[in-house]
């Protein structure tokens, strides 16, 4: 195995298949790859002189995966605690400051062939602090973090309502998330205050609001909040969403679905497609440490197998969540320019029997599949 | 009256009603023949299972039951032939792990020594997911009570029959008594609690062991008084004069439901099913097994995978499951080391290896197919990936004469799919069972 720390400059790497995801499938082609960045996707098996090659004939290529939701890397199990509940409203709060990227289920998530993640906080603040994107590698940290706050995370759940503080009540808690947004909106520069300015930046739609939301009523009141500040909004869990999907659509509002639960009914199961054929753009996520990151590729093929375009599956693990993460500069498809974050796998990647085998971030080897 | 002739067994019926009954069963002759017409399904591939898959092979089912399977079928006339030329045939599958018509609290999850409790009493035939499940080829599944501690009760294999009456659905009760040691509660995982299990259940295998001795000394000392009273009456009868004091009664030995069923599994006759996650908890089973002697099944076995060679030299079959920590709701920490290739190690190393789902409830086992491709994924081979979902587990819960092959003389639970069965874009397109269509996916529509 070549370790990370030595990878070379140049690497090539020969597939049977390479799923570039913007470009269609190229058989027999070749990804060159210099200084961690794809240098070029040709569609011949010819491989420049004297460079290092991984021979990968047989075997599938495709971008690494990325969790659009997630709270990894956290030092959590999933009875901890990763919210500031004493307070509401805390968009100050930065989830990268929790990060440990040494931590054991980062190792353990590299062998789902997931590279890059959405870091988020919880659901038990209706204003719950900032998101980041990062990859489950890095040498540096500029190597690892694309975003270190990637936009602010709101919660419309039932869990944000508490007994003992504000918000107690629905109804509460859409005047306290109304209240806050006014507040910055009004908010004079005379006295700075850190909370204010992120809300300030939401409102004026420079940064994004990820809003959490699951039921009907929820998601509806997330378009409403949505359209009433005009809001640069993506959804997050939206497992109802197919119920106003049209809704959804029309106001342009990505989703990033909820973990396709292996215990839904077949109802619940054709959810996600219907949200996908209206047109909304989908991104999967794993919620992981709720579930296992594994599960990530899971969801597309379970979504698949009810029904959704396999096209629309692929794109939700990568370029769509790259987009609509924000960082489609960098990764979510194999495309001259980008970072090389690539996934060897053993066939078809929206086939349950298929294996991920070998995953490269930045064009280091991070993880290879050992034979049982 | 009816009701008692519904049931399997008519306990009381009056000579009153001996008109009504010839009436009813003339009918249900009646219905037997006409509903037994010989059925033939040509398919393009049969996978068997039990033997090499045949390509262009015919099977040919008669009352239910697999009469002929192979290349060369003589079709009798008057067949129903079923097309299925460009399709796939294999058993119907099944899964060893379900929670299907059972509602979550009637599974006795307590922590208590109860085998005398038998699921099939909580069996609800009402519940609607069970078509979703049949729908992905599911024929028969096995419900087991207790998976949080100690002795749960006996489980039973049922089939996906369609039946409204918890009897026809039952293909074997007391397939299992199951037990279930290690597992946390919340997010605590005491060492006391685990060592309290394996010892409780210890204890009450020991109290089992005196009450047999208890019982066998008894019915030695009633078959003795029965034999020395016979005596004394025909002696009695014969008018002899000899006088022979008469035999005196033995106190009555007082049963014990539960005491039982685990004499029967002392004795053999129903396997021990150990849920145990940790391997410390799994060598704990092991030697509860050595110590009794009983037939052990293991369930779950989460780190089996870490002493797979303690398993397989003891024989001791295995259900794993779940695959993929994705089937359950909040994965437990005894899930801390799950490894997705646990089956296809234990299997490599010889182990008699089944795939169950283990999900959070019934719905969960129409995803059997994807446990069984995950597995495969992980390193399982793929004919053993589909024997660990059909011949494997009816063989470790004692139904393989019935079910799990298409072998002549099993029963006709079948399923026609329109690609290889581990292929996610593969749909069920038919389910057989004991030859008769329980799902067709053209009538869904």
């Amino acid at each position: 195995m070549v370790r990370a720390a030595d990878a070379p400059q140049h690497l090539a790497i020969r597939a049977g298949r390479i799923w570039t995801v913007t470009d269609g499938v190229i058989k027999d082609g070749v990804i060159i790859i210099k200084n961690g960045k794809i240098q070029a996707v040709r569609k011949k098996p010819d491989v420049p002189e004297g460079m290092k090659l991984l021979d990968f004939s047989d075997r599938d290529v495709m971008p690494g995966l990325i969790d659009a939701h997630c709270h990894i890397g956290l030092s959590l199990d999933i009875y901890s605690e990763i919210d500031e509940t004493v307070l509401a409203v805390t968009p100050d709060m930065q989830i990268i400051d929790a990060f440990n990227p040494l931590a054991d289920d980062v190792k353990k998530a590299l062998s789902s062939g997931v590279t890059t993640v959405l870091l988020a906080p919880g659901n038990k603040n209706p204003v719950a602090g900032q998101t980041a994107v990062v990859k489950l590698y890095g040498k540096t940290t500029k190597d690892r973090v694309l975003k270190r706050s990637g936009g602010v995370k709101f919660s419309l759940r039932d869990d944000a309502l508490m007994s003992d503080r504000r918000p107690t009540s629905r109804a509460g808690l859409l005047a306290l998330i109304r209240e806050e947004l006014n507040n910055a909106k009004t908010h004079k520069d005379d006295k700075p205050d850190l909370r204010i300015e992120v809300l300030k930046s939401v409102v004026d739609a420079n940064f994004p609001a990820y809003i959490s939301a699951y039921t009907v009523d929820e998601i509806a009141s997330a378009l409403t909040v949505i359209d009433e500040y005009g809001l640069n909004a993506v959804l997050i869990g939206a497992e109802e969403g197919d119920e106003i999907a049209q809704l959804i659509a029309k106001q342009n509002i990505p989703v990033i679905y909820s973990p396709v639960l292996l215990f839904s009914r077949d109802k619940d199961l054709k959810r996600v497609v219907k949200m996908a054929d209206s047109g909304i753009k989908i991104a999967f996520s794993s919620k992981s440490p709720r579930t296992p990151l594994s599960s990530l590729r899971t969801s597309a093929i379970t979504a698949v197998k009810y029904g959704l375009d396999k096209e629309v599956a692929l794109k939700g693990l990568t370029i769509n969540a790259a987009q609509i993460l924000g960082v489609a500069k960098r990764v979510g498809s194999i495309q001259r320019g980008k970072d090389a974050d690539l996934v060897i796998i053993s066939g078809d990647p929206l086939q349950p029997t298929s294996t991920v085998e070998m995953v490269i971030i930045n064009g280091n080897i991070v993880y290879q599949r050992q034979k049982i | 009256m009816g009701f008692y002739l519904f049931m399997e067994n008519p306990v009381v019926i009056g000579h009153k009603n001996i008109i009504l009954i010839s009436i009813l069963i003339l009918l249900f002759t009646f219905t037997i023949s006409f509903a037994s017409q010989d059925i033939a399904i040509k398919a393009g591939s049969i996978i068997t299972i039990s033997d090499n898959p045949i390509e262009n092979g015919i099977i040919l089912i008669k009352n239910g039951k697999i009469e002929a399977v192979g290349e060369n079928v003589v079709l009798p006339a008057d067949v129903r032939l079923i097309d299925a030329n460009d399709k796939f045939v294999m058993p119907g599958l099944i899964d060893a792990q379900s929670r299907l018509f059972v509602m979550d609290r009637e599974l006795n999850e307590g922590r208590t020594i109860e085998p005398e409790l038998n699921i099939v009493d909580a069996i609800d035939p009402f519940i609607k997911e069970y078509r979703e499940v049949l729908a992905q080829g599911v024929t028969a599944v096995c419900v087991a009570p207790g998976s949080r501690g100690l002795i749960g009760g006996r489980s039973a294999v049922l089939k996906l029959n369609g039946s409204k009456n918890v009897n026809k659905m039952v293909l074997k009760a007391d397939a299992t008594v199951k037990a279930a040691v290690g597992v946390s509660t919340g997010n605590t995982s005491s060492s006391l609690a685990r060592l309290e299990h394996y010892s409780s259940i210890r204890e009450a295998l020991i109290a089992a062991k005196l009450y047999m001795q208890r019982k066998e000394k008894a019915d030695r000392e009633m078959a003795e008084y029965n034999r020395k009273k016979a005596e004394y009456e025909k002696k009695e009868s014969g008018k002899e004069t000899e006088k022979k004091e008469k035999p005196k009664r033995p106190a009555k030995f007082r049963t014990n439901p539960g005491s039982d069923v685990l004499v029967r599994i002392l004795r053999k006759e129903i396997p021990l099913q150990v849920e145990a996650h940790r391997v410390t908890d799994i060598i704990n089973v092991l030697r509860l097994a050595d110590e009794f002697g009983f037939t052990l099944i293991l369930d779950k076995c989460t780190e089996g995978y870490l002493i797979a060679d303690e398993i397989a030299r003891r024989k001791v079959p295995v259900i794993v499951g779940p695959v993929s920590t994705s089937f359950v709701d909040i994965p437990r920490l005894e899930y801390r080391n799950h490894n997705m290739s646990n089956a296809a190690i234990l299997s490599k190393k010889g182990v008699k290896t089944a795939l169950g789902v283990s999900g959070r409830d019934g719905a969960s086992s129409k995803f059997i197919t994807l446990a069984a491709a995950m597995a495969a994924a992980n390193g399982l081979d793929k004919d053993a990936a589909l024997r660990a979902i059909t011949l494997t587990p009816a063989e470790i819960l004692g139904v393989a004469d019935r079910i799990g092959s298409l072998q002549v003389g099993k029963d006709a639970d079948l399923v026609i799919l329109n690609g290889p069965p581990l292929d996610i874009r593969s749909r069920v397109e038919m389910v057989m069972i004991e030859g008769k269509v329980v799902f067709d996916r053209k009538s869904q529509r």
